[in-house]
């Protein structure tokens, strides 16, 4: 497995055949992806060797999923570790007490790679970390436009494009979609679009059926020239359109619509409510808290300098919440989306500090054929993901040549350390750490040990740029990796080689399962 | 006209019957009417053209002298009443491109012609309020300018003012107080927004912003001046609504407070030497006084000796730098413009 995928690290990257699962007159599959790669091999002849395999598919496709990039690195890690380990438990090592001092090595190695970081700064620098990733140069240009005008967790939708290059287009304010009105008499007929200036906006999930649960509400807020008004509202019963649209004849006199309460799960609809509340300055209404239209006064009511629906969004610009508290209440979600585990989680989070931070953009990615649109569509997607953890963590010498300078401060550790274990353990991850540079000297064609004694002898820092094939200093010549990424990607190299150097037992099916995900 | 001594009158000769804008009954009376100056700007070669600009609540008004007679600078529109100007911008190359550009509710005016004749730019509705405006010191290249507004945010154009939109990402306080440009713009692409809870900033020319660490209590950000050699220092000052005066020497990440024992509470305007560090003149404009510091903010002295103004101070421009015989001009409430 880590021989398909070790060929693709580096920016002169080796391609990747593999034989289609569909009929053989399909031309080969060509991949430069890691995680992809792994994705494709379902299966290997070799039971033993197909468990191990699928074991290693597991973990790349993991860490594909949760950063978008550093499947090689972490390919080439696994590999070093796992070989200089069973080299070394076959020689009469220990193999738990093995495992136990990798991953003691494991916090060193991260913070050591910490405290190399930089902040990323300006969309220049965004663009050559996004084209480091995805190898697409106009794609990355425009990525790191988008990246550096919303920033980590701002909203960014990525769509199939018109046409066959790339677009974008930035929408101003905030926007729930699967929120539109509640009937499309609402809608200005020659726009499909509702918009409202200074709107007033009741905030709740409740469903009303009974327009005489809105007439008092209406009747007030008319009375204080309250208009126009936003209901937002899980369910409208025809009678209450009704209603709403006789209340709205006039609408230079009073302005009244309904949209639907956004998110369709409970917690996602409630988040929804909250974040509105907040931006608008309101109190947002619950069923599940007993709530009632009936105990809406007007000032309850969220405001902003624009409101707008269509069938299927709803959105304002310009709410008038207290800045502080959306500030805090932005940064009590910051800590959150730090804090969550799930990936789920932490998108829906970032989600919502995307909206709250006033504007989101989308990305048109058209090819020459569709295939062509779809595989660079999720090239996009992909790096998009890797770029949000830039972003927040800042970027580090790349090349390997971060992984590298963890080399002297392990080897120094091996070499103090009393215990047989754990001397062997750091000199396996201090070796091991050479091995992604080595990887992408190999891939672009040049003599590894050869270069790599040039890089050493040049000092901390430097490694080769396999472009202008020279050795320099990689932040200098502005050659970066992703901090998140490549610390994930020795997380995940380290934890599950120290894992299965502790296999001893294989235990196979008697039929064994297939299955294409990992 | 040219400069010469008799323009550099000292504020002690200068009568309410002699104060500037009282060239006319209509000017004296509306000085007496609730006005109020909002903003003071001058053209860079004010030392030879004496051109300078004051938008007040009841108009737009220049000055071809240097601060002492003034006219409505927006006659040539015809309107029947009195049009509320919030800020006012002069373009960095105006001795050739005449450009000025002033806030009005809705919009902004803009002139090439030094103010004779106007354009009105209307905003998307509903009507944004215009409470500043700034212009990149490298306008000629880039024609870019932004206006800063009470309630939507910060609007930027990059072609001279003929088209606007709002760019707010991660603006989290819509209620722009003052805006400030880096001297180094060309390069760094570096604004400052003050707002009613904060301090933001873009470093991709307007287009996005993220907050500094401005401790919140201390806002609202009523001003803000950036060094001269702000791209290399980092150096920048703000002035609060109640907290007095602050300067940052790293890009806004801390700040120091100045002048504690006598700035305290309100400073509406900060003005920065242009020799500034070489030689670090600062004005802190408060609600009825002026004080300088000759070192950066670590002294603070009145600015002139027996200078009593009754009226509160809301702004001033020191268009020909801070040296002692240099002439400042400020702005009142009740909409007077004095020249000290």
């Amino acid at each position: 497995m880590v021989d398909a995928v070790s060929p693709t690290l580096g920016p002169l990257p080796r391609l990747v055949a593999l034989e289609p699962i569909a009929p053989k007159s399909k031309m080969p599959e060509f991949l430069d992806d890691g995680g992809t790669i792994a994705r494709r091999i379902i299966e290997l002849p070799d039971r033993d060797e197909d468990m191990g395999a699928m074991f290693v598919r597991q973990v790349l496709w993991n860490l594909r999923e949760k950063t978008g990039d550093g499947t090689a690195t972490a390919a080439v890690l696994f590999r070093s570790i796992y070989d200089l380990g069973v080299h070394y438990i076959t020689s009469g090592g220990n193999a738990m007490m093995l495992r136990r001092y990798l991953e003691e090595g494991l916090p060193v190695i991260m913070e050591h790679l910490s405290a190399l970081a930089r902040p990323v700064e300006g969309k220049e620098q965004i663009a050559q970390i996004a084209e480091a990733i995805c190898y697409d140069p106009p794609l990355a240009r425009m990525l790191g436009e988008i990246f550096d005008i919303i920033g980590e967790h701002g909203r960014l939708e990525i769509r199939s494009g018109r046409g066959r290059g790339l677009e974008r287009e930035y929408v101003e304010g905030m926007y729930w979609d699967q929120s539109g009105v509640h009937a499309r008499q609402m809608l200005d007929p020659s726009t499909l679009r509702v918009d409202l200036e200074n709107a007033a906006i009741m905030i709740s999930d409740f469903e009303l059926e009974d327009p005489y649960q809105l007439m008092p509400l209406l009747v007030r807020a008319a009375e204080a020239k309250l208009t126009p008004l936003v209901l937002v509202a899980a369910k409208l019963s025809e009678k209450c359109v009704g209603l709403l649209m006789a209340a709205s004849k006039d609408p230079s006199k009073f302005h009244v619509i309904a949209v639907k309460t956004p998110g369709l799960i409970s917690y996602d609809r409630y988040g929804a409510l909250e974040d509105l509340a907040i931006l608008t300055g309101g109190k947002y209404f619950t069923r599940t808290a007993g709530q009632s239209v009936a105990q809406v006064q007007l000032s309850d009511l969220g405001r902003a300098r624009r409101a707008w629906a269509d069938r299927f969004n709803f959105g304002i610009i310009g709410g008038k919440g207290d800045p502080r508290a959306l500030r805090d209440h932005i940064a009590s979600l910051r800590l959150a989306f730090s804090r969550a585990e799930d990936k789920n989680d932490r998108r829906n989070i970032q989600k919502r500090i995307g909206k709250l931070l006033g504007g989101s953009a989308t990305l048109y990615v058209g090819g020459l054929t569709k295939a062509d649109a779809d595989a660079r569509k999720e090239l996009a997607e992909r790096t998009a993901e890797a770029l949000r953890g830039t972003i927040r963590e800042g970027v580090i010498p790349g090349g390997g040549a971060s992984l590298l300078s963890c080399k002297p401060m392990l080897q120094k550790i091996a070499d103090e350390s009393a215990d047989v274990d754990r001397r062997a353990a750091y000199r396996i991850l201090a070796r091991a750490m050479e091995a992604p540079m080595r990887t992408i000297i190999s891939n672009a064609g040049y003599d590894a040990s050869e270069v790599m004694a040039e890089v050493k002898l040049a000092g901390p820092g430097y490694g080769f740029d396999v472009r202008s094939g020279r050795v320099v200093d990689m932040a200098e010549a502005g050659i970066f990796d992703a901090l998140s990424v490549q610390k994930e990607a020795v997380h995940s190299a380290v934890s599950s080689a120290a894992l299965a150097l502790t296999i001893d037992v294989l235990v196979h099916r008697k039929k064994p399962p297939q299955a294409t995900n990992p | 006209m040219l400069p010469d001594e008799s323009m550099f009158a000292t504020y002690e000769s200068v009568s309410k019957e002699e104060t500037p804008m009282a060239g006319n009954n209509e000017e004296a009376k509306m000085r007496d009417e609730e006005d109020i100056v909002y903003a003071l700007a001058a053209s860079p070669d004010f030392v030879n053209d004496g051109i300078c600009f004051a938008a007040r609540r009841t108009g737009l008004y220049r000055s071809d002298d240097g601060g002492i007679s003034w006219h409505n600078a927006c006659a040539s529109l015809n309107l029947e009443g009195t049009l509320a100007t919030m800020a006012v911008a002069v373009s960095p190359g105006f001795r050739s491109d005449r450009t000025v550009f002033v806030g009005v509710v809705g919009g902004v005016l803009c002139s090439s012609d030094g103010g004779e004749k106007w354009s009105f730019e209307v905003f998307r509705t509903p009507p944004p309020l215009i409470s500043t405006l700034a212009i990149s010191p490298d306008f000629a290249n880039d024609g870019t300018i932004f206006a800063g507004t009470l309630e939507d945010g910060v609007f930027r154009s990059a072609d001279r003012g003929s088209h606007w939109a709002a760019w707010n990402f991660g603006l989290l306080d819509l209620s722009i107080l003052c805006l400030a440009v880096s001297p180094g713009f060309a390069a760094d692409e570096t604004i400052f927004a003050g707002t009613d809870s904060g301090i933001f900033r873009s470093t991709n020319g307007g287009r996005a912003w993220r907050e500094i660490d401005f401790p919140g209590e201390l806002a609202p950000v009523l001003c803000l001046a950036l060094s001269p050699d702000y791209p290399s220092s980092g150096i920048l000052f703000a002035g609060t609504e109640a907290h007095g005066l602050y300067r940052s020497s790293d890009r806004g990440k801390t700040w120091q407070r100045l002048g504690e024992e006598v700035i305290d509470g309100t400073v509406n305007c900060v003005l920065v030497s242009p020799e500034f560090p070489t030689r670090p003149g600062l004005l802190a404009v408060l609600s009825n006084t002026l004080l300088f510091s000759p070192d950066g903010g670590e002294t603070w002295r009145p600015w002139k000796e027996g200078l009593n103004i009754t009226q509160g101070i809301t702004t001033a421009i020191a268009p020909c730098g801070l040296e002692p015989a240099a002439p400042l001009l400020i702005g009142l409430v009740g909409g007077q413009v004095l020249r000290i």
